[in-house]
This record gives C-alpha cells, sequence and structure tokens, in this order.
C-alpha cells in the first residue's frame, strides 16, 4: 500500500485541481480527454520552455500580455494541428483547443515561469516540474475520458486520425448515460479526487 | 430566440460553470471575499460584457470577412485582455464600489471564463445586442453557481463526511448535482416558452 501510496505522490492536479473544470467538459471520451490532455501538457512545457527567455527580452509592463499571446500562439498551432489530425475530435473539443491558452495548467505555467531562476527551492529544475504536472494532467485526462466512455457509453473512442476515430465497442445499450454530461464528470471527477485523498491521507473514517 | 430566452438559457441551460466547464468551482473558503457581494456580480457581467462585445466586434468585421475566424483567440489575447487589464487597473485606483468592482475585474480578465464566454457568443451567430445579453447574462449565470455552491460548501463544512470526501471531492459532487438540477431546464423548452 505505501508503495502504491508513494506512486500517487506528489499528484499536484489532483491535489490543488488545477485547470479541473474545463477538464470536465472537454473529456466525455478518450480520443476527447487524450487529446485535450496532451496539448494542455504540450502548451505547458512550450511556456515553460519559452516564457522565461522571452520575459527576460521584452520590457517588464509588456511581459504579462506577450507571455499570454504566446500561450495563444502554441494553443492555435495546437489546435490546428489537431484539425489536421482528425477533424472529428477538433470539431467536438471546439470551444477547449483554443482555451488551452488560459487552461489552469498554463496560467499555473506562466506564474511559475515569472520567476527567472531554474532551480527552484527544492533543488529541482522548474522545467521539471512542470513537466511532471504536464504528465499528471495528461494521464489524469485520459483516465477521465476514458472512465466517463466506457462507463457511460460502454465503448472507447481511440484518438485516431481521420474523419471517422476508431471505437471499441463493450457494451450494447449506454450503461450510465449521465456520465457522458458535464453533471456526471464532476461526479465522477469527484469520487476519483476522493480515491486519491483515501490513498495519500488514509487512517480515520470521519473527523470527531 | 427573445432576449429573455437568450438570458434565461444563458443563466441556467447553458450555464458557463456548470455546462461548459469555465471558471472554478469553490472548493474552498477565500479570506475576507463573499461571492455573493452585488460588486462581483456586476463585475461578472460587465467584464464579459466588455470582453465579449471587443471579440464580436473584431470576429464580425475583420476575422469573417478575412475567413479568420479561427484566429480569433490569438486577437483576444493580444488586444482584448490587455485593454480589459487597463480599464481595470484605471477603476481599481478610484475609491469605493467601482474600486471594489474593478478590482474583482481585474482579476478575472485572465482566466477560462472571460475567454470562453467571448468565444461562445463570437461564434454563436448572434448580433451585437444578443451577445452583449448572453455574455452578461453568462457572467451573471457564473455568479449564481458559485453563490449556490459557496453555501453548500458552508453546510459540507459542517457536515460529518467521511474524511476522503472532504472539501474537494464533496465540492466536485455537489457541482454534478446542481449540474444535473440545470439540466432539466432545456435550452430548446426555454426557446419554446420565451418566443
Amino acid at each position: 500500500m505505501s508503495e502504491l501510496r508513494e506512486g500517487f505522490v506528489p499528484n499536484p492536479i489532483l491535489a490543488g485541481l488545477v485547470g479541473i473544470c474545463p477538464l470536465i467538459a472537454a473529456s466525455r471520451t478518450l480520443a476527447e480527454g487524450a487529446v485535450y490532455g496532451l496539448g494542455a501538457a504540450l502548451i505547458a512545457l512550450g511556456l515553460g520552455a519559452l516564457a522565461p527567455p522571452a520575459r527576460s527580452a521584452i520590457p517588464e509592463r509588456l511581459q504579462a500580455p506577450a507571455t499570454l499571446a504566446l500561450s495563444a500562439a502554441l494553443a492555435l498551432s495546437y489546435a490546428f494541428c489537431v484539425k489536421a489530425y482528425s477533424s472529428t475530435i477538433a470539431s467536438s473539443l471546439w470551444l477547449y483547443l483554443p482555451l488551452l491558452a488560459v487552461s489552469g495548467l498554463s496560467l499555473s505555467t506562466l506564474r511559475r515561469s515569472a520567476n527567472l531562476e531554474r532551480i527552484g527551492p527544492d533543488g529541482r529544475s522548474r522545467l521539471a516540474d512542470i513537466a511532471l504536472e504536464a504528465l499528471m494532467f495528461l494521464i489524469l485526462a485520459a483516465v477521465v475520458g476514458s472512465l466517463r466512455e466506457l462507463l457511460g457509453l460502454g465503448v472507447l473512442t481511440l484518438p485516431t486520425p481521420g474523419i471517422s476515430p476508431q471505437r471499441l465497442v463493450f457494451s450494447d445499450f449506454p450503461p450510465l448515460r449521465i456520465l457522458v454530461s458535464p453533471a456526471g464528470g464532476f461526479i465522477l471527477l469527484g469520487f476519483l479526487v476522493a480515491a486519491y485523498s483515501a490513498i495519500v491521507k488514509p487512517g480515520g473514517r470521519r473527523n470527531p | 430566440m427573445s432576449y429573455l430566452g437568450i438570458v434565461v438559457t444563458s443563466v441556467f441551460a447553458s450555464n458557463a460553470l456548470l455546462s461548459y466547464g469555465l471558471g472554478n468551482v469553490p472548493t474552498r473558503a477565500r479570506d475576507g471575499e463573499k461571492s455573493g457581494q452585488t460588486s462581483t456580480a456586476l463585475a461578472l457581467a460587465l467584464v464579459n460584457a466588455l470582453a465579449s462585445s471587443f471579440l464580436w466586434v473584431v470576429h464580425s468585421f475583420v476575422l469573417a470577412p478575412l475567413n479568420l475566424e479561427s484566429l480569433d483567440i490569438l486577437f483576444f489575447a493580444l488586444l482584448a485582455a490587455p485593454l480589459l487589464k487597463f480599464l481595470a487597473k484605471a477603476g481599481s485606483a478610484r475609491e469605493g464600489a467601482l474600486s471594489r468592482m474593478a478590482s474583482k475585474a481585474d482579476d478575472l480578465v485572465v482566466g477560462s471564463l472571460v475567454f470562453g464566454v467571448a468565444l461562445i457568443t463570437a461564434n454563436a451567430g448572434f448580433s451585437f445586442p444578443e451577445a452583449l445579453a448572453a455574455s452578461a447574462a453568462s457572467g451573471l449565470g457564473y455568479w449564481l453557481a458559485t453563490v449556490i455552491l459557496e453555501s453548500i460548501r458552508e453546510r459540507l463544512e459542517l457536515s460529518d463526511l467521511p474524511r476522503p470526501f472532504k472539501a474537494a471531492p464533496a465540492m466536485l459532487i455537489s457541482a454534478g448535482l446542481v449540474a444535473l438540477a440545470l439540466m432539466g431546464i432545456d435550452a430548446a423548452f426555454v426557446k419554446g416558452m420565451t418566443g
């Protein structure tokens, strides 16, 4: 159990709920979750790598709009790549691909990159921290998307290229269709965060 | 759809937080801040209306004629966000209720709520007054959702919940149940009722 616990700690996404609300609305299927999570991760990594040198080259009062524009440019580039890869996935993520520019993960990366030190107070590289957070977000988005689709519709849509992504059918009828709606997404994520809390902070069912 | 229909749909059926996942579910108490304040509601409505009207103009008169609609997020980040930030900073330097509202607006400008609502209204095929009404109503809908969730959070803090469900998980599940209730207000039904 302790090994399992160590694998979960630290999970900055589940612990801090970074960028969680758009993720709920965006990741209704495995394909959407994986593509959305990958986008958020790549943009966070891109901002982590590009924002500090950009900040040092730009006057201070222009830094905030410039880094926001950089984030928007990265999100836009990713949206074009997704559209070229699969127009079906791109159209199902219509609002959420450009919004990756201001996702919780992007904004937390921008806040972190405001500090030009490459090494954090804990001795770890800031880029390594961002990469860990990005990876956790990607995994969480894919897991949330697959659980919602599998339990909600009984199928799994793979993020394959083209206009009709490949689907694996596990059930002839939708077992729990509510999970595909935003309401179901909030409820499922609530249970996931509770499971995470139970693993990370065990002991005692109730507070006195 | 009538203006009443647009407002009801934007506040309830297409709630920015609970239907589109824009913004944040209030999972913990914020120091000295009450989301139920009128200044918060006004700031949300005003920032959303200003941002959306700006993007609507750019989208309709610049980007759409050039077939460059997909670049609207870039234009928004380059032009609208800095302009709104400047206005909010200028307002927060003044005294009184305007200052409180402006400082709240300053916090809101860069975030998925304002960007998302602006993108939705710009691409929904609304006329300018309709886009203005929809975006202001979306801000009020977000405010309403956070007020409901804040009051649930205050009650949950006093409840005897299993430890893993304390705080964020209970709030997310509650947000799901509120979203489920709002799903009962269907956009097509509202359109039929309000014309």
